[in-house]
């Protein structure tokens, strides 16, 4: 037994050390578990939120814009954006789109996008123009930025059609920026063309320079001219389809960047391309054919590489890219994952090689 | 089983074949805006005990990814492999979905992220791959590690089944979007509930180990439940003298808003048998039959087809 004199000394310590924790949880409740410098959890990629359709307007012929607002007029700012940023908008049927942004990104309250009815697409275009009327609720995810603005002193954009989208709210900000830029607007004919009216204001604000080309007054647009006259060194952005783009990338002038913005969906296949891939920590390099996935080529080579969806979407096959431009066709990772990293079940290379952190 | 050698076939843990089912993440999306604080309502004691959840398994889920990315090499066989694959692209898919609710919680005034940074420091760091000499301590770790998910493991697919069967929930008029979260998280864990323990037997195994990872799995999950429940009962804006206790745990369980201590009790002399196996607790039918209807892993079908 033991004595009544080590009973009460136990039982006195034990409630002086259960006073001393509970006075230190009371000043620091977390006590005593430390914490994670750069907290990861809490940051999600991305969000989905349901917005409503507040406006739909015919802004030229088969183009709508649509304004989307949040259901609760009393719910803060929705997340900032950059010209050239995209919202990916989940259709009715569960399809999934991306459209550029092309209102005002001080606007915090609405987002506002345009889109072409495509006849012969895949169905994208047609459910927007058809299903999203006035007062229907769409989710939202995002925006992102694939197609940024970069500061420089002179700017040369080339938008074809609907691809004055991502272009118009960086006219605004180039002519903010005090920055010289020209536009070349090309398309069918003045009726098909949206926002002419606010792009040629835009255009007598004094640095900037419009050329509207209609195909239907004034032919095809001619690359060769496309950069008379412009400045050493003007950044390139051009977004239009695919013809368009290549011509401009031709009659590219020697010391400018081009920058592109593809109508291509992100997880299209048609137009992959053969291209090598460099394991830099094994060693070798693998080939990757214009149908099969990084992720299929390099299992051929190291078996255990992690993967899991396929899809783009789980993230699991995220590999850290050494070099070599990407194409990414996923639908999870951010911009800022996206300059050295990639998922390689889904995104492809943009050029004949890529180098792999493997 | 006749080709089981006699000795080990009463203590060797026997598969039911029929609850096995071919796993694959889903594309999941929760929209948060309208989901209230106490999404239980009136009762934010069974909120915040649930919502403990949040805090938990992003960086959890995260983990237990980057745990298993290591052991792939390990894994001899096929039809493991494809299991633990499909099973990597769920988990990652509750962690992104979990961690979706944090911002939203903030916004409400209830800012999580002094617990869940001590969170991502518990998985990130404590339980992180350490500064170990290759060879046999490496593997010692990793294997401890794969060891602590099949434990913990076993309490997802308890709260998965649970959950699944909460009827309670409904009853109170619970926010749909949060309880389509939970049961189809909970589903997917009864439906990939033995991949872990099955890995486990097959790289390691250990009777030793099993019990070992057990208590300490048991004891940080009690640890850190109660701790989060404290914390958000402590820092809920709208409560004036937030309480956390263990008695009103009890209370609730008897209610069926969560789970009873009894049940919680039982469960722990089924994961020491020796003849333990996960698929002879819960219904991969009930599993499967929920995800056929869940709104959120219908829409994940329709994308997937849309995206096509």
């Amino acid at each position: 037994m033991p004595k009544i004199r080590t009973v009460v000394a136990v039982a006195g310590a034990a409630l002086l050390v259960r006073k001393a924790v509970r006075s230190r949880m009371a000043t620091a409740p977390l006590w005593p578990m430390p914490a994670l410098e750069t907290p990861v959890s809490g940051r999600p990629r991305g969000r989905a939120q349901r917005l409503r359709v507040a406006d739909r307007t015919e802004v030229a012929d088969g183009v709508v814009r649509l304004r989307l607002v949040p259901r609760d007029a009393a719910a803060g700012p929705l997340p900032a954006w950059e010209p050239g940023a995209h919202l990916d908008l989940v259709l009715p049927s569960g399809a999934v789109r991306q459209y550029s942004l092309c209102g005002d990104p001080a606007d915090r309250t609405a987002y506002t996008v345009a889109t072409r009815l495509i006849e012969d697409g895949r169905g994208g275009s047609r459910e927007v123009h058809e299903k999203l009327a006035e007062g229907t609720e769409v989710e939202v995810r995002g925006p992102r930025n694939r197609f940024p603005l970069e500061p420089s002193h002179a700017y040369v954009f080339v938008a074809g059609g609907i691809g004055i989208t991502p272009v118009l709210p960086m006219l605004r900000a180039a002519e903010a920026s005090g920055a010289l830029w020209q536009l070349v607007y090309a398309g069918r004919s003045r009726a098909s063309m949206p926002f002419l009216d606010e792009v040629e204001r835009l255009g007598r604000g004094g640095r900037g320079r419009v050329t509207v080309l209609a195909e239907d007054e004034d032919g095809r647009p001619d690359a060769a001219a496309l950069f008379d006259g412009v400045p050493q060194a003007a950044a390139v952005y051009c977004c239009g389809p695919e013809g368009l783009m290549d011509a401009v990338a031709a009659a590219l002038p020697h010391g400018s960047a081009l920058h592109l913005e593809r109508f291509t969906p992100a997880a299209a296949t048609a137009g992959s391309t053969a291209f090598e891939v460099e394991l830099r920590r094994t060693g070798g390099t693998v080939a990757v054919a214009a149908d099969e996935t990084v992720l299929a080529a390099v299992r051929k080579k190291l078996p255990d590489v992690a993967y899991s969806c396929e899809q783009g979407f789980c993230g699991t096959c995220q590999l850290r890219v050494v070099a070599g431009e990407v194409d990414h066709r996923d639908e999870l990772l951010t911009d800022e994952e996206r300059r050295d990293s990639m998922l390689v079940c889904v995104s492809r290379a943009r050029g004949a090689k890529l180098v792999l952190d493997l | 089983m006749s080709n089981t050698p006699q000795a080990r076939s009463d203590r060797a843990p026997q598969p039911i074949a029929s609850e096995w089912t071919a796993l694959k993440a889903r594309k999941v999306s929760f929209a948060w805006e309208e989901t209230p604080l106490h999404w239980l309502p009136g009762d934010p004691f069974t909120t915040h005990t649930i919502n403990v959840l949040h805090l938990l398994l992003p960086a959890g889920e995260r983990w237990f990814v980057h745990v298993y990315k290591q052991v792939l090499p390990y894994i001899e066989d096929e039809q493991l492999r494809a299991d633990v694959i499909g099973f990597i692209g769920q988990e990652a898919m509750h962690s992104q979905a979990h961690d979706e609710v944090l911002p939203h919680l903030r916004e409400q005034g209830l800012d999580p992220t002094p617990y869940t940074a001590q969170i991502d420091w518990f998985f990130e760091k404590l339980l992180g791959d350490r500064t170990l000499p290759p060879g046999r301590p490496r593997k010692w770790w990793l294997m401890e590690r794969v060891a602590l998910i099949a434990a913990i493991e076993h309490y997802t697919a308890f709260l998965g089944d649970w959950v699944l069967n909460a009827d309670e929930l409904d009853r109170r008029g619970a926010d749909p979007t949060m309880l389509d979260l939970l049961r189809w998280h909970g589903a997917e864990e009864v439906e990939h509930r033995s991949v872990a323990f099955d890995l486990f037997l097959h790289v390691d195994g250990s009777y030793a180990r099993r019990v070992r990872t057990w208590a300490t799995a048991f004891s940080a999950l009690v640890f850190l439940w109660q701790r989060g429940a404290r914390f958000f009962m402590e820092n809920d804006p709208t409560l004036v003298d937030g309480k956390a206790s263990f008695k009103e745990f009890f209370a609730k369980g008897r209610q069926g808003v969560l789970p009873t201590a009894g049940a919680m009790v039982r469960s722990i002399p089924r994961y020491l048998n020796r003849a333990y196996h996960p698929s002879h607790e819960g219904s991969t039918q009930q599993a499967v039959a929920y995800l056929a209807s869940s709104p959120a892993a219908l829409a994940a079908e329709a994308r997937e087809k849309g995206a096509a």
